[in-house]
């Protein structure tokens, strides 16, 4: 039975919970739902989740489990040597699981009858897998087919396995619901215990991937400074990858090309953004915000490659034609200030929308207070709502920084992507976030520090833009009660 | 009514500050305020009572004009400070709340500290020379608001950490050190205990040697303890205007005694 039949059986199940659930209380009080505790549709949902959820978690135990046993029972077939070597063990692991499931696809594709896969003789193996399409690289060891055979046994009995007790599991579940089903059970308060579980889980998920996230990078990283000093990562002046050897990876480079950029971008978005939502929120009529505000939120939408484009053909050579050359500042088109004005266009939405959901939320007594002193708008504004606002706008500022500098495609295409230490910011300079990207594309050696180096990168980014959100999150709790 | 403590009533002079005449207000389609015309005079507590939505909250925004900040709101009619009117073309709404100043139901002090919500007037219209001067304004409007030898000690803390009846008699420090020559008051005490509700009408009581204050309330009782004057609203008509005294015992209109007695409001 395959995992989406066994998912529609248990989900009958559950409903048959439901309704069964329900009808009993409903027939124990004689159809006065007064007389129970909860509503009788509590009683149904209580029967449905006991039918399901106990189930359900068995499956996934077992789908993850299975792999796991399957392999140490196959591992018997392999030859001493592979089974000790670990990379060799996973290799020979993926071959074996390849041969079995091409045994199946062969099976069900009529080229191997079923009776005979048993009494397969290894050299025909690679020829008849051809014909249903699963192409093998070498012909198959006596060995490995063995283990596929035995691989391909145990898994449909752990199938069949799978199946029955997943739905014994589910019926039991749903037993036990029936019995516990009285007028005076508390289903009410059973069904929304699992919603909180369900919600604890929601809340999780995302930090767990976070975990996991910096687990995997952290790992990399070690082994990356393993290999390479870590001082002179992030104290070397010269980043020069070479993918044959003999490089060197100083850190500052990528460094100051990030913060440059996105210095250049928050000194275009800040004020901007700002300003923005200074007009939106305190001078503009309501029905020139309901034209304005959608306007300048579909720049967020804009793909960030559409505004490479932009950097690289439009505002590049303008500001290498007007500006760079004139002032005698260099002559490329892709610099600095190109990337930084375009990444600060991309943030003005970020900035003006969030800044302009603050200013909205400072009482309008404080504005009335303000103006009944015979304050202009103006002066009510700079000396009254910015100041209450301000947290949050600082908060805004910091979040659309973590953003500037996690930009990767509008500074490829911008800014370039030579690692250079300068101050001028009409020359070519690049982010992290770029290199982690040269770093791993193309043909890459997991083990060399021309690629692991990427993920000494990213974890260095993720540390700067993590201080960058605490920050964000600090200024904005500390001062959040000033008006309240 | 038998708590009524009769204050001083006799009103030390008699020249007219606002002059209001036939005054109508318009929110949209709603008529707000029907032909009302009273005459403050200076140097008094006017009261402005009445039952809710009867119009006495509109008239008083009507008078520092703080209805201009409504799209949908329409005023007619001869609102005269001084003999001017203040809906001429030529008068500027910000100097005039400047002159009339106004403190509001809610206490709303700036998130800021004390000494700058209460400077923040004199800042913004230059009243003051140096810092002496400005240190001098702000010690004197919180000694008049009753407020200073709370705070001294904490000029520098924000004025949001106060209680509620102290950051009220704030805000009217902070009113009234713009020198203003009118002051209006919208429910200034609705929002506090008893205790604090004392402090501010005893407060109120000082303030009218300085200048003219006009108090909305919905508390006759606060009304007969701390003005000289009271007007009685209600649908927008103003039904009686007169000395407190007066209204309170002998009112001419059947309207206005049937709301002192509680049968109507």
């Amino acid at each position: 039975m395959s995992v989406l039949l066994l998912l529609a059986v248990m989900a009958a199940i559950g409903a048959a919970g439901y309704i069964f659930c329900r009808g009993r209380v409903m027939a124990q009080v004689g159809g006065n739902p007064r007389e129970l505790h909860s509503l009788p549709g509590y009683y149904g949902w209580n029967g449905a989740i006991m039918a399901t959820l106990p189930a359900l978690a068995v499956m996934v135990v077992w789908l993850i489990a299975q792999p796991l046993i399957l392999e140490s029972r196959v591992v018997s077939h392999l030859p001493e040597a592979t089974a000790a070597e670990p990379a060799a063990r996973k290799l020979a692991m993926a071959d074996i699981r390849r041969v079995a499931s091409g045994l199946d696809l062969a099976v069900a594709g009529g080229a191997i009858p079923a009776q005979d896969v048993a009494t397969i003789s290894p050299g025909e193996v690679r020829a008849r897998l051809g014909t249903v399409g699963v192409a093998l690289g070498s012909d198959v060891t006596p060995e490995t087919l063995a283990a596929a055979i035995t691989w391909r046994d145990q898994a449909r009995s752990g199938l069949i396995g799978r199946s029955v007790v997943v739905i014994l599991v589910a019926l039991a579940g749903l037993a036990y619901a029936l019995m516990a089903t009285k007028p005076d059970f508390r289903a009410r308060n059973r069904v929304e215990k699992v919603v909180l579980g369900g919600l604890i889980a929601a809340s999780t998920v995302a930090i767990l991937t976070t975990v996991g996230i910096v687990a995997s990078m952290l790992s990399e990283s070690f082994e990356f400074f393993g290999m390479y000093p870590w001082t002179e990562f992030f104290f070397g002046v010269t980043w020069s990858p070479n993918f044959s050897g003999g490089s060197t990876f100083g850190f500052l480079p990528l460094l100051w090309g990030t913060l440059y950029i996105t210095l250049v971008a928050m000194l275009v978005a800040v004020p901007l953004g700002l300003f923005a939502a200074i007009y939106l929120a305190e001078y503009a009529s309501p029905r020139a915000r309901s034209v304005i505000k959608p306007l300048i939120e579909v720049i967020a939408g804009i793909p960030t490659v559409v505004f490479g484009i932009f950097a690289l053909i439009t505002v590049g050579p303008f500001l290498r034609d007007w500006l760079a050359q004139p002032l005698g500042l260099g002559n490329s088109g892709s610099s600095v200030m190109t990337a930084g004005i375009v990444i600060g266009i991309l943030n003005i939405p970020y900035i003006s929308s969030l800044s302009d959901d603050i200013i909205n939320a400072v009482p309008q007594s404080l504005r009335d207070g303000s103006f009944g002193l015979g304050a202009t708008k103006s002066e009510t504004v700079r000396q009254v709502v910015l100041p209450a606002a301000l947290p949050g706008i600082v908060g805004a500022g910091l979040m659309a920084t973590s953003r500037a500098i996690g930009e990767t495609m509008i500074v490829v295409m911008g800014a370039g992507a030579a690692a250079k230490l300068s101050l001028n910011p009409f020359e070519a300079m690049t982010t992290m976030t770029v290199k982690i990207v040269g770093q791993l594309t193309g043909d890459t050696d997991f083990g060399s520090p021309e690629t692991l180096v990427a993920f000494a990168l990213g974890m260095t980014l993720f540390v700067i833009t993590l201080c960058l959100n605490i920050l964000a999150l600090y200024v904005v709790r500390k001062y959040r009660e000033q008006y309240e | 009514m038998n708590d009524m403590r009769i204050v001083e009533r006799t009103v030390d002079t008699h020249d007219v500050k606002i002059d209001a005449k036939d005054v109508n207000v318009h929110y949209g389609t709603s008529h707000a305020l029907k032909g009302v015309s009273v005459a403050i005079p200076d140097k008094t507590v006017t009261a402005f009572i009445g039952p809710s939505g009867c119009g006495k909250s509109t008239f008083l925004r009507c008078l520092n004009r703080m209805n201009d900040t409504i799209a949908s709101c329409r005023v007619d009619g001869l609102i005269a400070l001084d003999g001017e009117d203040i809906y001429d073309r030529r008068v500027d709404p910000v100097q005039l709340r400047a002159k009339v100043g106004m403190v509001f139901q809610k206490p709303n002090p700036f998130p800021k500290s004390i000494y700058d919500n209460v400077s923040y007037g004199p800042k913004i219209h230059g009243l003051t020379r140096n810092k002496a001067e400005l240190d001098e304004i702000v010690e004197s409007c919180l000694k008049k608001a009753a407020l200073w030898n709370e705070v001294k000690d904490r000029l520098h803390s924000p004025g949001t950490g106060l209680s509620g009846g102290q950051q009220q008699r704030l805000c009217i420090a902070r009113a009234i050190a713009t020198s203003p020559e009118v002051l209006l008051m919208d429910e200034p005490c609705s929002a506090l205990d008893p205790i604090a509700t004392a402090q501010v009408e005893e407060l109120i009581d000082e303030l009218r040697s300085s200048f003219s204050v006009v108090i909305v309330t919905h508390s006759m009782q606060q009304a007969a303890r701390v003005s000289q004057r009271t007007a009685f609203f209600h649908l927008g008509n103003l039904v009686e205007y007169g000395e407190t005294g007066q209204i309170f015992t002998s009112p001419q209109d059947p309207r206005t005694e049937s709301y002192i007695s509680g049968r109507i409001g």
